[in-house]
């Protein structure tokens, strides 16, 4: 078979679902995440020659986390993007917190805790949490020492907690 | 251990990132200090709330179409397609059906798209029969017997050759149902490896065998008198080959 195929078939295409998750949560809308992704299986497909062999997944979900900040930054300097907290107005999020409490799920809630965090430490949440990555993968995906990725991790589920009004933040958080 | 240095280890902890000794130690703070298991236990359940939420986001088939034609665009073989969960098998199918219809110019999308889902259906019941304790409702290696049994079960009459002079050694017969059809399979033996040849009526055009590798097993599929064969095995494709123009010829 064409070794690019198989490439394609073997290296790339089983961490598909990971990809646009991870992309779909960094830019929280359904279209900008499709085109990362599609973006990112192109610059991996073209850097194939560079892959290594090391752990796929995570050197695909690398590539789609570069790839979704670029495609932030881009957006941010181009004109007509309304800016939420942190540049983006999720188009799933309802701007009113009570609202969004007393109507909907719980599950719903979880999700709209997670979107509402802040990048550095959604995408932890999202790596440990949705997709089960170790510290040791997350700190690979997002090319920052494990120590980093403890300490955001730790942040992120206490800002969880309060978002979520459950019991109050955790005390021994780190520095 | 003192809470303050048991803080930064709770979701190491959670996470099972800790090694053996770590984990002990934390768990010898837990059991001792009513605080710091509360705070655990807060942690432990926002993790399961979060596992339970099944937060991932899905890619539409939108995104898997774009890709299959993006990069399998220069696939000629479809081959490993089986292996994959049912998404991929999809996407798969979408691309193959371009190949179908770019090499064969002969089939409608539907048509492509039935043989792929065929295909993977074929080479799993053969799989599965393998597995099974008795391969075969008919044990016999007598065309004579195996071909009246089905007789009354189908609605078609199944070629039933003798091989054995071939060293396809017939082992019987058993009934299947195929893409929500009935179809005869015969069983044979070719020294270690097991042919199953599945037929079926069908409407359609003759035409020759074609391969097909899948998982490391060979499928020939063709068309004969408005019939639809498939042989498969994990034998030599020539071999198979082999098996196949002597069912065709017979």
């Amino acid at each position: 078979m064409d070794t690019k195929v198989r490439f394609f078939e073997l290296t790339m295409w089983p961490h598909m679902r990971a990809a646009y998750n991870l992309a779909r949560w960094l830019v929280r809308n359904d279209q900008d995440a499709e085109d990362i992704v599609q973006e990112s299986f192109l610059k991996a497909f073209k850097a194939q020659a560079s892959f290594r062999g090391s752990e796929a997944k995570t050197w695909m979900l690398s590539i789609v986390r570069n790839t979704a900040m670029d495609f932030r930054r881009r957006d941010k300097s181009g004109v007509g993007v309304p800016l939420g907290d942190d540049g983006y107005e999720p188009k799933d999020d309802s701007p009113d917190p009570e609202r969004v409490l007393l109507d909907q799920s719980r599950r719903e809630q979880v999700r709209q805790a997670i979107s509402h965090l802040e990048t550095e430490f959604r995408e932890v949440i999202v790596l440990r949490e949705i997709e089960g990555l170790s510290y040791k993968e997350i700190a690979s995906v997002l090319e920052i020492p494990m120590g980093t990725v403890m300490s955001r991790l730790s942040r992120a589920r206490n800002l969880l907690l309060v978002e979520l009004g459950g019991p109050k933040e955790v005390q021994h958080d780190l520095p | 251990m003192t809470c303050r240095e048991a803080g930064p280890l709770l979701h190491a902890r959670l996470d099972n990132e800790l090694d053996m000794a770590g984990s002990a130690s934390i768990d010898l703070h837990l059991s001792e200090c009513h605080e710091c298991f509360a705070q655990y236990t807060t942690l432990e359940n926002l993790h399961k709330e979060i596992v339970a939420a099944d937060l991932a986001y899905a890619p539409g088939m939108a995104l898997d179409r774009k890709l299959a034609a993006q990069f399998l665009k220069e696939k000629k073989s479809r081959s490993r397609f089986w292996s994959w969960n049912w998404l991929s098998a999809s996407v798969m199918a979408a691309a193959a059906i371009g190949v179908v219809v770019l090499t064969l110019a002969v089939p409608v999308l539907r048509i492509g798209r039935d043989t792929d889902a065929i295909a993977t259906e074929i080479l799993d019941n053969h799989l599965r029969s393998l597995q099974a304790v008795h391969q075969v409702d008919v044990p016999s290696s007598d065309q004579h017997s195996v071909k009246p049994w089905f007789q009354g079960k189908t609605s078609f009459s199944p070629p039933v050759p003798d091989l054995s002079g071939h060293d396809f050694i017939l082992i019987g017969g058993r009934l299947e149902v195929i893409h929500q059809q009935p179809a005869a399979a015969i069983v044979y033996r070719r020294r270690q490896h097991v042919i199953d040849l599945y037929v079926s009526p069908s409407g359609g055009a003759d035409f020759r065998a074609e391969l097909r590798d899948l998982d490391g097993y060979h499928l020939l599929h063709w068309m004969q008198d408005n019939m639809s064969y498939w042989a498969v095995s994990d034998v030599d494709p020539s071999e198979l080959r082999t098996f196949a123009d002597l069912i065709r010829a017979r």
